[in-house]
């Protein structure tokens, strides 16, 4: 079924993420990805981690369901790791294969690389984990009004992204669908080679594609047999609140950042702790 | 050929947030030869119930046979399984998809391994059971039909394995009238010509009533009859609950009883419903 996509699900549970606002968690989105780039030092990596699980926790989504979401980019953290080794040469050698040098330098940078991967997605899952997306998307549209000033169609883009996500789930569905039906007509998807397993993709594809475009032009008729056309000043339905649960969640992405720039120019920070060899 | 199913129960997405259970212990057989209707309004599990027939839904609990195969066991022929059950589904004609009819209705005999002559003659026959006219529609795209015929060719594409039992999910939804009783009409010629056994479910009593030989009644994931329609449609408070209401015929018999017009009908179609009145009214006249 469709409810067994893992990656980029709303996982409804009430919490005090799930109930902040959608720019809120924009905000604080970003400022976890700059942090992600930013931080230097291996302790900062463990503030990031610390963010990224303290999140986790508050949002009450299991922590495995977050994981799950690893999966899909174990090949590319593999790959860049491997890559990162062999060519980042840098400090003490460790041994050789052939021509290839394995550093000392070149481990760390290789792990921090694959940690910054990983938080990376960990922090992102988590936004659509807790978001839904008509949520994600007004909050996105709110955020990008300033660029309706010099002329960008904002609110278009917002409609096209979210009907573009509302669809997700509904044309997985329809893949579902078609699949049994061509499996009770006895397809396989898992059998033979790359050639032969492409192959049976077409009896999917091709009824898929078909019902995408009736879909979109329902829809479009559907908008138009409404008037839509998508002006700026349209009111909503659910109204976007600041509240103190912002606030808190707002200042808590500031100390995060404070605190990685600080480590990275070893400010405040006790001398001590650099002097520990894995840093 | 018989399905047996035994105790049977299935649960959506356990252990998340998103589990719903869809069957609970649900226990009937079905013999080959029968006709047999599976009704229930929307949710009450009729779907996920006949998709374990071809192991299209891995059974999770309970026991079930079809057609001497063990669908609790590790091993399962599924090529066999699914060639001797035939399935069509909702709105079928989304699912074709080759460039041409005859190569569409080819497909389900192709994976099940047919010879090429075979595939050939049983195309062709396929084709001409469901009542379309082989020579004219082989090489037109499936999309250039109308949805009548895109639903015949959709049952061709089902038929032409050469199946023992067909199933049906609504095949008559989203038809005009007239589409859905030939294609009613195809489902009972196949049923005395071609399959043995034939499984439908369906939203109206009415074709429930005329067409099958036993209803099983599925209510919020549980079974709560199995019998004749006659049985069924007879007793006033069998549906109740269920959000399922009585055939017309039965609803027009009951109504003409309470006002004074005796008349009791051997079978649920129109035309009994017909004869029955004539009889009565003309009997008053005399």
């Amino acid at each position: 079924m469709a409810r067994d996509l893992t990656l980029g699900q709303y996982y409804p549970v009430e919490s005090f993420v799930h109930k902040l606002d959608p720019r809120v968690k924009f905000i604080i989105m970003t400022m976890y990805i700059v942090g992600v780039f930013l931080v230097k030092h291996m302790y900062g990596f463990i503030v990031v981690a610390a963010f990224a699980i303290l999140s986790t926790l508050i949002s009450r989504v299991p922590i495995l369901s977050v994981l799950k979401s690893l999966k899909g980019i174990l090949f590319i953290v593999i790959f860049t790791a491997i890559l990162n080794v062999f060519f980042h040469k840098e400090g003490r050698v460790y041994f050789t294969i052939g021509k290839l040098l394995v550093t000392e330098g070149g481990v760390f940078f290789a792990v921090k690389m694959a940690l910054r991967l990983i938080l990376l997605v960990l922090g992102t899952t988590l936004l659509t984990y807790t978001t839904t997306p008509m949520a994600l998307t007004d909050g996105l549209e709110r955020l990008m009004t300033p660029l309706s000033w010099i002329k960008i169609p904002v609110h278009d883009i917002a409609i096209i992204m979210s009907i573009s996500l509302r669809f997700i789930p509904i044309l997985m569905e329809e893949v579902q669908k078609i699949m049994k039906a061509q499996r009770a007509r006895g397809a396989e998807f898992d059998k033979g080679g790359l050639i032969k397993r492409a192959k049976a993709l077409l009896p999917i594809l091709i009824p898929l594609f078909i019902s995408a475009f009736r879909r979109a032009d329902e829809l479009a008729l559907a908008l138009d047999a409404r008037c839509y056309n998508a002006t700026p000043n349209r009111t909503r339905y659910k109204k976007l609140k600041f509240t103190y649960r912002d606030l808190i969640a707002l200042l808590s992405g500031i100390s995060y950042i404070v605190l990685i720039v600080a480590i990275n120019h070893r400010f405040w920070i006790p001398d001590l702790i650099y002097s520990i060899p894995f840093v | 050929m018989s399905i047996k199913v035994k105790n049977l129960s299935y649960t959506y997405s356990p252990k998340t947030p998103y589990e719903h259970k869809a069957l609970e212990d649900i226990t009937f057989t079905i013999e080959e030869g029968e006709t047999v209707g599976i009704i229930g309004s929307t949710g009450s599990g009729k779907s996920t119930l006949v998709q374990h027939f071809n192991a299209l839904i891995k059974l999770q609990s309970g026991d079930l046979v079809v057609n001497g195969i063990d669908l609790a066991a590790k091993k399962i022929n599924y090529k066999e399984l699914r060639r001797d059950i035939g399935m069509l589904f909702q709105y079928p004609e989304y699912q074709l998809f080759e460039d041409t009819v005859a190569k569409d209705v080819a497909f389900g005999p192709k994976n099940f391994g047919y010879k090429k002559e075979e595939i050939d003659l049983l195309v062709k026959e396929a084709i001409t059971l469901v009542g379309l006219d082989y020579e004219e529609v082989k090489d037109k795209s499936p999309f250039e039909l109308s949805g009548g015929e895109k639903r015949r060719v959709a049952i061709a594409g089902v038929i032409a394995s050469r199946p023992k039992v067909l199933v049906l999910d609504e095949p008559t939804a989203g038809l005009d009238p007239v589409g859905k009783r030939e294609i009613l009409e195809l489902i009972h010629k196949l049923k005395s010509a071609y399959v043995k056994t034939v499984i439908m479910i369906s939203h109206n009593m009415d074709e429930i009533a005329e067409f099958t030989d036993r209803v099983i009644v599925l209510n919020d994931k549980y079974l709560i009859h199995s019998t004749t329609p006659d049985n069924l449609f007879r007793d006033e408070n069998a549906l109740n609950g269920t959000g399922l209401r009585y055939p017309h015929v039965v609803r027009i018999q009951n109504l003409l009883r309470e006002n004074g017009l005796d008349i009791n009908l051997e079978k649920f179609t129109v035309d009994s419903l017909i004869n029955e009145i004539e009889k009565e009214v003309f009997k008053k006249d005399n």
